[in-house]
């Protein structure tokens, strides 16, 4: 059985319409990364699956459940969660207050010390600075933080925003390391925005291409750098073809 | 004569009440951007709900009868429920308006509440007396001050610090936090929206029972009116604070009670009836200085 299922799924803010016909599937522990030019819809498709963008058409499902009209708070239950462009970490919490606050929705109440000590022992820089203000950390700490935060609400799904967007690109390979090691330890499926298809065809994985809210192309990262579907997709000349 | 003490102890209390009513708008504001100008109406409400309905001009104490270790609880949790009745049947339809239509609708709400009050209780001000013998005075460092305004400032420092402690330490304090500075993020880690939103519905209301509480003991006076002054000062002791932030409009609360206080006791006396215009000249200033409040929450863009 797939994860996750996107079958025809459409969204619109207001009349402008910023996805349509959106369709793909993916397996349990699979990564998969959505690339494209500005405005193709990547972060409308992520924002459609955790519940914080309301589709206009389709059906969104994760093992059975559908997704649409629930409120993010009920998918993140589902164990979905979501590591958004810009980090969105909480400046004025303590870093340690980040973590907790996903925490709220497990069951397992005693893995909770244990899961938090285990970011601690992967981003030693977030042990360090536990008590103070995450307002004051660096970019790539913050990127650190938002994934360690992610991960407290015990998820079997991780959506992840433009992981590289602002970073220095030794940072950006140490974000790509910390989230290839989760998904090997935990089995976790990940689903990764990342505007640089050559990023994806290093890191590996499966790929979904978009272009003007649409899925121009589906296959294997690495053979999308050698393909010439991404000029397309980046640079027009509109005549999309698919790539296995 | 002792002229310090008994300022700072008027300044003190002064601001309490101030601090309190600011904290019950700023705890909203924090979690949906809301003004809620209905807060002074939770005010005159509680004050009301202490007297039997009718429109004579002595009020015959009703819920006000009962013992204090009763009534103060009791009058807290009508504050808490009257703010989320008011959250469930109106603000809750509005979540995804802007914030200017929210802020209208909470006008419209006062006025339904304080013609509701018009309608039982009439216009006429009532005499009411609630613990009169806390108006006595007492000698403290050479002042001589009602033991009221030392509850008022006990009260108020001891709501500060069990608000910090709640919001610190406990489960639904944190959420709040969170979601008072990001809320979809904080609902996609799984807070749960309409339970933050009701808890602090429910603060606010108990903080304008507390503040009820205080105003009817002092001036001894039920009007249905008499939320709307403490609400203008109360808004704006949060605008000073930084709108959203807690301990700003603590802050503000006690500057703004300070400030009253000082200018009414060394304005020359021809100038004293014109202390207000003093004072909202000196929050002008304030805001052409610092125009996001004096304690505004420091941002939490991402760095680079």
């Amino acid at each position: 059985m797939s994860k996750l299922g996107v079958f025809d799924v459409a969204v619109r803010y207001g009349k402008v319409p910023a996805l349509s016909d959106v369709s793909f599937t993916v397996e349990e522990g699979e990564r998969l990364f959505i690339s494209g030019p500005n405005g193709a819809g990547k972060s409308s498709l992520l924002k459609a699956i955790c519940g914080a963008a309301p589709t206009s058409h389709g059906r969104i499902e994760v093992d059975g459940d559908v997704l649409n009209g629930r409120s993010p708070e009920a998918i993140a239950r589902l164990g979905l969660t979501m590591v958004p462009e810009g980090r969105e970490i909480f400046g004025t919490l303590s870093v340690e207050e980040n973590l907790r606050v996903g925490t709220g929705i497990r069951r397992d109440k005693s893995a909770i010390e244990t899961d938090i000590a285990e970011v601690y022992q992967s981003f030693p820089i977030l042990g360090e600075r536990r008590h103070s203000n995450a307002g004051a950390l660096s970019g790539g700490q913050q990127q650190m933080l938002a994934i360690g935060r992610g991960l407290l609400t015990n998820p079997k799904l991780m959506l992840v925003d433009e992981p590289s967007l602002g970073l220095a690109p030794n940072i950006v390979d140490q974000v790509y390391e910390t989230l290839v090691n989760l998904q090997k330890d935990r089995g976790l499926t990940l689903i990764i925005v990342e505007q640089s298809s050559a990023r994806a065809a290093r890191v590996g994985g499966r790929m979904v291409l978009l272009r003007g809210g649409k899925v121009v192309g589906d296959g294997d990262a690495a053979k999308f750098a050698e393909s010439d579907l991404l000029n397309e997709a980046y640079f027009g000349q509109d005549n999309s073809k698919e790539t296995a | 004569m002792n002229a310090i003490p008994q300022l700072f102890f008027d300044a003190m209390s002064l601001g309490g009440i101030y601090a309190m009513a600011a904290l019950g708008i700023a705890l909203i504001f924090g979690v949906m951007n809301l003004v809620n100008f209905a807060h002074g109406e939770y005010i005159a409400f509680c004050v009301f709900a202490l007297i039997v309905p009718s429109t004579d001009a002595v009020a015959v104490m009703f819920i006000g009868k009962a013992p204090a270790i009763l009534l103060i609880p009791m009058l807290l949790s009508i504050g808490a429920l009257v703010a989320v009745a008011s959250e469930f049947f109106v603000f809750r339809h509005m979540r995804n308006s802007t914030p200017v239509a929210m802020m209208i609708s909470s006008f419209a709400l006062g006025f339904v509440i304080q013609n509701t009050l018009l309608l039982v209780y009439s216009s006429r001000p009532k005499a009411v007396s609630l613990w009169p013998e806390l108006n006595k005075p007492v000698s403290i460092v050479g002042a001589s001050i009602p033991l009221l305004q030392i509850i008022v400032i006990v009260t108020t420092l001891i709501v500060v610090v069990a608000l910090a402690l709640l919001l610190k330490r406990t489960r639904i304090g944190l959420e709040m936090r969170a979601a008072a500075e990001n809320f979809t993020m904080a609902r996609l880690l799984g807070v749960r929206a309409n339970v933050v939103i009701t808890g602090a519905f429910a603060l606010s209301g108990a903080l304008a029972a507390a503040v009820a509480l205080i105003m009817v003991t002092q001036t001894g006076v039920a009007d249905v009116r008499m939320g709307g002054q403490i609400m203008l000062v109360a808004f704006i002791a949060t605008v000073i604070g930084g709108l959203g932030s807690l301990p700003g409009a603590v802050a503000a609360g006690f500057l703004i009670g300070a400030a009253s206080v000082i200018l009414q006791g060394f304005l020359p006396l021809e100038a004293r009836p014109f202390r207000d215009a003093f004072l909202y000249t000196l929050v002008i200033a304030v805001l052409l200085l610092k125009p996001d409040g004096l304690f505004a929450p420091r941002s939490s863009k991402p760095r680079v």
